[in-house]
């Protein structure tokens, strides 16, 4: 959770409103001329009183080096925070003289501020929008701060949970945002704690990404979702049905296999793929869907209802519903429909319905919003079985976990095989799921690079793409939080990929958490890299994968030449190529008939 | 007493639903007018929006339509102002979250009130979710009205609580759109509200005949009608205006 600084606190009923709110932070002001000014023997008196689990921050303009390392030294303050002109020799200097941290303030008024900042040998930087002046400056300008920073400058406890809707501070300083006629207000200072705690617990969260932005109608649903998801999840009989379907029906543990003829040729990284593709039903999708169809089974539904891009979590839906007896109709764009006909013969065969999307682009965002209408309409027996790490909540969690199979077999394989983890994890990314289950065991691991393909289509200069990091920004599409190709009134953009599973305006709420905390890095791949890549496995490994996949083999072998031989990467080949043929075929000039 | 409060002041209230541009922006001014000389006593303006996921076929058509003659938020906003200068029954902006997020939504609020706007309902904006949009509207003085769905049942109380200007009942499952007939047993709905708040309710989705109208008045403070105008508008276009007025004519 974010924290929280109460700043300019100066009497005792101040420091025993604190003690009972508990803010991480208290900050007392030793700028001379500041109205909340405070002597140094006024502010011991106060630090003696104040909870020791709350770290007391002295602020200081321009001060002399040895009164503001003298408070620090006397345990008067936890932390000196520099709020003048300070400059780097200001902070070399300071720390000969005292341990404590340092917060360095910065007055935001452009880009060139930011950079300063971010360079900053501070141990915590604050961004502020003048000097205590309680203006709010313009919070586009951090979108891209990589560096964690407090944020302050004239935030109340309205004006701080629309910050915590667009930024993602390390802390929250508040000062006049708690004060009423110029004293500070327990009231208040509870009030806003409230406010903030309530922000940072909000249900399926992933950092400022995620949420259920869905109709009034559809609530209820979701909720008892999440319910029945967390009773189950826990259940024990629950997990060893799905075991025994993951194993005996879908054919896992997929194997990690050593590319020892790709990694020969591209001459670097060891290369290992994890063969997603060697599934029943030939992808990844499966994993999701039988964990999802077991669960509507226990709460008692009888119907499922998706949407599909490829086919391929059509045919993993019809598939399950099969195998369980559930009914099926499947919502996809007309043009999928047309692209991948034979995933739309093998659904029918299957027993399920397919129904051709004519709405919007007619491609697989539109398949999705079809699928939400037909939910809204019929809840009762009916269960969305939503195909990727998207949605509102609890679907992205409830995707990866059914997903996160993937990187907990390829961590023990892995350690297996090489007796370490590897350097870096490569997926294709449209939605995210199979991308998500790769990475998700190897969040917590910070040597791990973990590393996203998103389609480029024509390219991330052109209006042909898919690239939705690269070229989208923030938005609420899709009862989600997350980055999304749109235009500048927020009307959504028609994408493009030649892969009909990647080509999603948006990215799942995780993937978008992740690329805010760089924690994984998305890399664009555009068609031809990924056919190049799509022919290149064919004919080195005798592998076929799909045009999906083949957008993650595409930047390995771009990365692998550039590792060291003792180093590891792992691709997961998300699905097979049988699917792509034709229309690979088709991009080649070449036309052939099914 | 906010603005919104009026339109139910004189008795049981007709809200008239309008995609704007559809085809174009003079096609809308002129529709709103007749539909208030008929006796409309709100207008819902719809913002149009690439992917309405709560619309059924007509109300999608209509967004179609108007994005592709190039409506913009900023167009209707201009179109507002026009319309303020002899329009002064109340008004809310239909839309979905996106549209105000990507805007910017201080600056979205800011403008609906400053152009004589008095409400917004944005349909992908349950209970969980509307204090990010809230303290906005709040502090421009905008009404951000919440909706109940047949499917509510225990969340009835918590959202009536809150509710502002009126509450939106959403008379049946599934999307926009006429329905033959409406089952859902409305009064208990209406009941459970009243236990909590003296808020208007006005009850949308499904209603397009005179019949059905009167059926909704006597169990609410207000009936919607959103796809049968928008139909005629579909099916009369430019000219549509003395159209949507004589059916309005009918409705109230």
């Amino acid at each position: 959770m974010v924290k929280i600084k109460m700043c300019g606190l100066s009497r005792r009923e101040d420091i025993l409103a604190a003690n009972r709110v508990k803010p991480d932070y208290i900050g007392f002001v030793f700028a001379k001329g500041s109205r909340r000014y405070l002597e140094p023997e006024r502010a011991s008196e106060l630090k003696s009183l104040l909870d020791p689990a709350i770290k007391a921050v002295g602020v200081f303009v321009n001060e002399e080096i040895a009164v503001a390392a003298d408070l620090a030294n006397r345990g008067i303050i936890d932390i000196i925070q520099l709020h003048g002109d300070e400059d780097e020799d200001y902070i070399r200097e300071l720390r000969k003289y005292t341990s404590a941290n340092i917060i360095k303030a910065f007055v935001i008024d452009g880009p060139g501020d930011l950079k300063r900042a971010e360079a900053s040998s501070a141990d915590h930087i604050l961004l502020d929008s003048g000097k205590g002046s309680g203006k709010v400056f313009d919070w586009e300008l951090l979108r891209d701060m990589k560096r964690p920073y407090f944020l302050a400058g004239g935030l109340d406890k309205d004006k701080a949970v629309m910050a915590l809707t667009k930024l993602r501070p390390y802390a929250i300083d508040v000062s006049s945002g708690i004060e009423t006629d110029g004293v500070k207000d327990p009231a208040r200072m509870a009030e806003f704690m409230e406010r903030i705690s309530i922000m940072a617990d909000k249900k399926g969260r992933f950092g400022i990404h995620g949420g259920q932005y869905i109709p009034e109608t559809l609530m209820n649903a979701v909720i008892e979702l999440e319910e029945a998801y967390e009773h189950y999840k826990k259940d024990p009989e629950f997990n060893r049905e799905l075991t025994e379907l993951f194993n005996d029906y879908a054919g896992r543990p997929s194997r990690l296999y050593y590319a020892e003829k790709m990694t020969r040729d591209l001459g670097g990284a060891r290369i290992y793929l994890k063969r997603e593709d060697l599934n029943h039903t030939g992808a990844h999708k499966i994993n999701n869907v039988l964990g999802q169809a077991l669960l509507a089974r226990k709460m008692g539904k009888t119907r499922l209802i998706a949407e599909t891009g490829a086919g391929q979590h059509g045919v993993a839906t019809a598939t399950a519903a099969a195998l369980m007896g559930m009914e099926c109709v499947v919502f996809m764009g007309e043009e999928d429909t047309k692209r991948q006909a034979l995933n739309v013969y093998r659904m029918k065969l299957l027993g399920a319905s397919v129904v051709p999307v004519t709405s919007g682009t007619a491609t697989l965002k539109d398949a999705v919003s079809e699928a939400m209408r037909e939910w809204t309409s019929r809840i009762d027996d009916t269960h969305y079985c939503l195909g990727s790490v998207m949605g509102p909540h609890p679907f992205p969690t409830i995707v990866r976990d059914f997903q996160a199979v993937i990187s907990k077999e390829i961590k023990e394989q892995i350690l297996e095989k090489e007796g370490r983890l590897p350097d870096a994890v490569i997926a294709c990314v449209g939605g995210g799921s199979n991308a998500i289950g790769s990475f998700y065991h190897f969040i917590e691991d910070e040597d791990v690079q973990l590393i996203g393909c998103e389609a480029a289509g024509r390219g991330i200069d052109t209006f042909e793409t898919a690239a939705t990091i690269a070229t989208g920004k923030l938005g609420i599409f899709h009862g989600m939080k997350s980055y999304f190709c749109q235009d500048e009134y927020g009307q959504i953009a028609p994408v493009y990929s030649i892969s009909a599973g990647l080509d999603y305006p948006g990215v799942g709420p995780e993937h978008a958490d992740l690329h805010d905390r760089g924690r994984a890095q998305y890399v664009p791949v555009t068609d031809d890299e990924a056919v190049e890549a799509f022919e290149y496995l064919a004919r080195t490994e005798g592998i076929i994968p799909a045009i999906e996949s083949a957008h993650a083999i595409a930047y390995a072998r771009k990365l692998a030449p550039t590792m060291d031989k003792d180093q590891i990467i792992v691709v997961t080949v998300s699905g097979r190529g049988d699917k792509d043929c034709a229309a690979i075929a088709r991009y080649r000039g070449e036309d052939i008939h099914e | 007493m906010s603005k919104i409060r009026e339109a139910f002041a004189k008795g049981k209230a007709f809200i008239a639903f309008i995609t704007c541009g559809d085809p174009d922006l003079e096609t809308t001014v002129s529709v709103v007018k007749e539909a208030v000389k008929n006796g409309a006593d709100l207008i819902e303006l719809g913002i149009p929006f690439s992917d309405p996921t709560a619309e059924g076929p007509v109300i999608q058509g209509a967004n179609l339509r108007a994005l592709t003659g190039g409506v913009t938020t900023d167009k209707i906003f201009d179109m507002v102002v026009e319309l303020r200068k002899e329009v002064s029954v109340p008004m809310v902006f239909m839309t979905y979250a996106n549209v105000v997020f990507s805007y910017g939504m201080d600056r979205f609020v800011q403008r609906c009130a400053e152009i004589g706007m008095d409400g917004l309902i944005l349909p992908d904006l349950p209970y969980e979710e509307k204090e990010e949009f809230a303290p906005t509207c709040r502090k421009y003085g905008i009404d951000l009205i919440s909706l109940i769905a047949p499917t509510s049942e225990g969340r009835i109380a918590m959202i009536a609580k809150e509710a502002e200007g009126f509450l939106y009942i959403v008379s049946s499952l599934g999307v926009t759109g006429s329905r033959s007939q409406i089952t859902t047993d409305l009064s208990s709905m209406v009941k459970l509200v009243r236990d909590n708040t003296d808020i208007p309710c006005a009850i949308g989705f499904g209603i397009s005949t005179p019949e059905q109208a009167e059926q909704m008045r006597a169990v609410a403070d207000g009936v919607i009608v959103g796809s049968a105008i928008v139909k005629i508008i579909a099916e009369h276009g430019r000219d549509a205006a003395p159209y949507v007025g004589e059916y309005v004519k009918s409705m109230v």
